[in-house]
């Protein structure tokens, strides 16, 4: 990533590590013009100067888990870590774990992989997540909020990293974020007045990381929220990449 | 990160909301937040008068003006019904702006922008070439972008502003469409879903002279918007109109 590729207005990006939680790779049926392909994504990255993306890829969604895995297989490079789509299928958990996955991402959603958040479901790939550690990524548009309580209930060491709670949510995540250790939220779509900052005045910046929703969001919005946030230093360079790479970290990857 | 010019942010709000806690939201609040940002004038509207009680929110909003005239214009927020309060509304209220600022809420309101309570104020604010900020959300029955081309049409001196120009990416197209036909009409741009290029394609469908820079401050994050528009590919100059010159123009007009 050469310094003269970024908007100059987000120079200073450059400098914090970014690691983005919510980007999504390869071509939309739904999206059109509007997915990008690995090359495209990386130089939007660039603009922006983010490191390194969790991505999951388009088709996982709007077509097949495994054939979207196999594509994220081909198109991923080293900046980009995989979420794989994985699904509550013994079968398809087998096929998971040969990709030491550090992280997944599950579409419970009706139009999408079509599954119940509920053990007599999905327990079995729960506890799979669980004891390897994976990141389990989810959109909040995909599971209702009493599914998500009990979810983290019934699996207390599953890490689940709950993307686009969009930011009339707080009075669902603030009870959730005091009961459970291990809920964790994207930033691209947390963004009333001044409310990132007034998490971390809350909770500390440990459970929130950075997300863009890139190709489909411009990365500046959420990059300029966390610039503007009258929050420390540290606390900017946790919520950018440093809370990611920790959980990450945790998994068998 | 701030703002390389003084900002003339065309959509604020003085209250709070139902949905979800408002954080940081008083006028000091606010001014401190803008001050970080370098917004210089924000224009308000009351949050009370859009949800519940046009003449106590609009009562609170005289209050802001006296203490601050410097920063906040004002909107007079309206209702369609009960029938006759508006234009009492409006006339009480006329000292706040000249030409008229009007703020209307179609969707909270629950009445089509373009039934006949409307007609009234539509009048109103042709006869006052009054500058009127229209909440919009893509197809809504109340806020359809698309019911307020023949509004343009027929009251060709009021200055209408698509508030959120539709929200969603299906909303922008249906706003430019509008603003294509109708150049009394204008593009805010504030709205929680910061789709990635939009603000290129209003400029290179529009001219940048149509499109406005909002926050929804202390709705949403207004450095989410100042971000958007900061990363937007578009020139400097046509930069600094959306930041200011424009909303600066309608105010003076």
């Amino acid at each position: 990533m050469s310094a003269s590729a970024i908007d100059p207005a987000f120079r200073e990006v450059a400098t914090w590590n970014v690691f983005d939680a919510n980007v999504r790779l390869g071509h939309s049926g739904v999206y059109g013009e509007r997915a990008l392909g690995t090359d495209d994504l990386l130089k939007e990255m660039d603009r922006f100067g983010i490191r390194r993306a969790l991505v999951s890829h388009f088709a996982a969604d709007e077509y097949d888990a495994e054939e979207g895995n196999n594509l994220l297989a081909e198109e991923c490079h080293e900046r980009l870590a995989p979420a794989w789509a994985a699904l509550p299928d013994p079968l398809i958990i087998r096929k998971l774990a040969t990709r030491h996955p550090a992280a997944v991402r599950l579409s419970y959603g009706v139009e999408k992989h079509n599954f119940s958040s509920a053990p007599w479901c999905s327990g079995e790939l729960y506890e799979y997540l669980e004891e390897h550690s994976v990141l389990t990524v989810m959109a909040r548009e995909d599971i209702e909020w009493d599914a998500i309580a009990r979810l983290l209930g019934n699996f207390p060491r599953l890490q689940v990293l709950l993307l686009e709670t969009g930011y009339r949510a707080n009075r669902y995540l603030f009870p959730l974020f005091k009961q459970h250790p291990n809920l964790y939220i994207d930033t691209s779509t947390y963004v009333a007045h001044r409310q990132l900052e007034s998490f971390v005045e809350k909770f500390g910046p440990a459970r929130l990381v950075f997300g863009s929703r890139l190709p489909l969001y411009t990365a500046g919005a959420a990059l300029a929220v966390l610039a503007t946030a009258r929050i420390s230093d540290e606390a900017r360079l946790s919520i950018a990449g440093g809370n990611l790479r920790r959980l990450l970290g945790r998994g068998s990857q | 990160m701030r703002s390389p010019i003084p900002i003339f942010d065309c959509h604020g709000h003085l209250g709070v909301h139902p949905d979800f806690p408002a954080c940081k939201h008083t006028p000091e609040e606010m001014l401190q937040v803008m001050d970080l940002l370098n917004i210089e004038i924000l224009a308000i509207s009351s949050t009370r008068a859009c949800y519940s009680d046009c003449p106590r929110g609009n009562a609170e909003v005289a209050e802001v003006l006296r203490k601050h005239p410097q920063r906040f214009p004002g909107y007079v927020t309206v209702n369609p019904r009960p029938p006759g309060e508006a234009l009492r509304e409006l006339e009480r209220w006329s000292h706040f702006h000249r030409p008229p600022l009007i703020k209307l809420h179609p969707d909270l309101h629950q009445y089509p922008v373009n039934g006949d309570h409307y007609r009234l104020i539509w009048d109103y604010a042709n006869q006052m070439h009054a500058v009127v900020l229209v909440h919009t959300w893509e197809s809504d029955p109340n806020c359809g972008p698309l019911l307020l081309g023949s509004v343009a049409h027929e009251f060709p001196q009021a200055k209408i502003i698509l508030g959120h120009s539709g929200v969603t990416w299906r909303g922008y197209e249906q706003s430019f469409e509008v603003a294509a036909s109708a150049s009394n009409t204008f593009l805010d741009i504030t709205g929680s879903q910061s789709h990635r290029t939009v603000i290129e394609r209003a400029v290179a469908r529009l001219g940048a002279h149509r499109v406005l820079f909002g926050s929804d401050m202390p709705y949403l994050e207004a450095a989410m918007v100042l971000g958007r528009v900061l990363s937007a590919r578009i020139s400097d100059e046509d930069r600094e109109k959306i930041l200011r010159a424009n909303f600066a123009c309608l105010l003076e007009e």
